[in-house]
């Protein structure tokens, strides 16, 4: 007779066994297992938010597959992508350049917790968070390589974790951090409860209801079906959570504080973008600050003070970010658009400048003042002069230019020698962060490092462009040839 | 004399830049190669030639002074932070 789940569920999940052959030190380090600290029984309380077994997941799993692969043979048959909006595809780009070795990242971390995480009932749930990201990965590399044919930029996908372009330096260096270097229960914090619980609803829920708006049904159909795989995987940050804040609360404050304004850096750089400038206007569903709001400030910072936890101390620098750091990250990805392997759209006709305006109300006068010069550039005929000559001077911990996480008027110098050799930060929240653990993030080498020491040669924009591995074929350039700057020209009388 | 690298940021224009100064330059010839960056491409070049004054950690350093001199006096390490302004007696606002 086959046994209900039910009866041997209890046994499956939480099934170890007393070493004898090796200390338990031994076998579970700390430094991997991050439970220093912790005593041992008191991760007997670690209750999974959901039960699922392998036999569920595989019946799930396989009819999600098949709801992603129906749909994207459908469309593909159609030949829906080549009517897309350029603008529009530049996001897909960015997300699947950004994103998907972070999801192949993931794996290994997800294999970590399979094999280091202090209690067997989280190392059970470590094996559907690897399937998981594996699938992810899959799915991204799959969605890609059909569009190759088409887009070479899709190339990308695969490719840019394999190049030192500048940005995903950026975002290799961040999950390099919490997902590769961090043991599990920092890994749990940082990437399962900030990261995936927080933030990926940003990528994967607002990019996909955009995508679906501007006709892309392939790729938000294939975002929302990877977001009911983090939506799970990710709970496995709570009972964390629970078991250190009873234990060690100020290690968690600290590591979720590290991670949330990490993590907020990030994505203003990969979403805030794609949502408030590339999708083309009339497909706006809201704008990045207003999503930030509804699904990090009221949604995921609510249930983190459910568990006990303070907002973190750069509250109010963090509310003025969201004013203002993607259109920093914005103007400096479109400034530095040769380095990029995607076509930004500048965003800034007349009609989206109201509605940037209508969203912000700083926007002109910390951004419009700026865009002002270089609009007139364009429509002098001047492009030379909208085209970078240097590098921005960049930030030792996000990797992010200096006084980009707010205006113009916020820029303010934040550095600090350590161990003779001087670092720069953006804010004083990133100084902060490094001052927290200045050893794990002091070897590392930002781009700007690398071209004053010589590794970068020759050392103007073509060296700088080999380095990236940037080629003609990808380099970005305005995605609508500069059109929408002759909304600015003087009327024509007839 | 030698080639050496600041974090300039010319006052007003949204991120500070990589710079590569000599540290022979007079603070005006190290203001007019951070201005040249920022002028003119993402703020307005002023109607009339004005000078600017260079600022390390908030105090303004004589415009003839070299950066031999200044590291002559202090520790100045490569991407030190130097702010550039207009002079603020003669200009205006950005």
């Amino acid at each position: 007779m086959l046994l209900n789940r039910d009866d041997w569920y209890e046994t499956s999940r939480d099934l170890d066994w007393s070493l004898s052959y090796v200390d338990q030190a031994e076998a579970f380090p700390t430094s991997w297992s991050g439970a220093e600290g912790v005593p041992a029984e008191a991760w007997q309380k670690w209750e999974e938010p959901f039960r699922v077994s392998y036999r569920d997941y595989v019946r799930i799993q396989r009819e999600k597959e098949a709801g992603v692969k129906a749909v994207s043979n459908a469309l593909g048959r159609a030949g829906l992508f080549e009517k897309l909006d350029p603008a529009h595809v530049a996001a897909s780009h960015l997300h699947m350049g950004g994103t998907c070795m972070v999801e192949h990242m993931a794996v290994t971390m997800q294999s970590r917790f399979c094999r280091f995480a202090p209690t067997p009932k989280w190392r059970n749930l470590g094996v559907f968070g690897m399937l998981d990201e594996t699938r992810h990965t899959q799915l991204d590399m799959r969605f890609s390589h059909e569009l190759l044919k088409v887009d070479e930029r899709f190339d990308w996908t695969q490719k840019a974790f394999h190049t030192n372009e500048w940005g995903i330096l950026a975002v290799k260096n961040f999950f390099d951090d919490i997902m590769l270097n961090a043991d599990c229960v920092e890994a749990a914090l940082a990437t399962s409860l900030t990261v995936e619980h927080g933030f990926t609803n940003v990528q994967f829920v607002a990019l996909a209801a955009d995508a679906m708006a501007a006709g892309d049904i392939n790729w938000s159909n294939l975002l929302s079906s990877i977001q009911t795989d983090e939506a799970r995987h990710a709970q496995q940050g709570f009972p964390t959570l629970e078991v250190l804040m009873e234990h060690d609360p100020a290690r968690a404050q600290t590591a979720l504080d590290v991670a949330f304004w990490r993590s907020t850096r990030l994505f203003q750089t990969l979403t805030g973008p794609a949502m408030d400038y590339y999708t083309p206007l009339d497909q706006r569903k809201m704008s990045f600050k207003e999503f930030m709001l509804e699904w990090i400030v009221n949604h995921h910072e609510r249930i983190l003070e459910d568990y006990g936890l303070k907002k973190p101390w750069y509250w109010d620098t963090f509310m003025h970010s969201l004013e203002n750091g993607h259109h920093a990250m914005h103007l400096g990805t479109w400034f530095w658009r040769p380095t990029l392997f995607w076509k930004p759209n500048a965003g800034v006709s007349k009609d989206e400048r109201e509605w940037l305006r209508e969203k912000y109300p700083t926007w002109e006068d910390n951004w419009g003042v700026l865009w002002d010069e270089i609009i007139k550039n364009v429509n002098d005929d001047a492009i030379y002069d909208t085209l970078p000559d240097t590098l921005p001077a960049l930030c030792n911990v996000t990797q992010l230019p200096l006084g980009s996480w707010g205006s113009r008027h916020d820029v303010a110098q934040f550095q600090k020698v350590y161990k003779g050799r001087l670092y720069s930060f953006d804010s004083d929240v990133s100084q902060w962060c490094f001052e927290q653990d200045p050893e794990r993030y002091a070897g590392h080498e930002s781009f700007v490092d690398r071209f004053i020491g010589g590794q970068i040669q020759p050392a103007d924009l073509a060296g700088g462009l080999l380095y990236m591995g940037i080629t003609p074929e990808v380099m970005g350039d305005d995605v609508y040839d500069y059109a929408w700057a002759k909304d600015y020209l003087p009327a024509q009388t007839a | 004399m030698a080639q050496f690298p600041i974090t300039g940021r010319f006052v007003g224009d949204f991120a500070p830049l990589l710079v590569a100064v000599d540290t022979d330059d007079t603070m005006d010839q190290l203001a007019a190669k951070v201005a040249v960056l920022t002028l003119g491409k993402r703020l307005p070049l002023p109607a009339s030639p004005t000078p600017f004054d260079v600022l390390l950690d908030g105090e303004v350093v004589p415009p003839t002074t070299t950066l031999a001199d200044v590291m002559a006096e202090r520790e100045v390490l490569p991407l030190q932070w130097f702010d550039v302004r207009f002079r603020e007696s003669e200009t205006a606002d950005v």
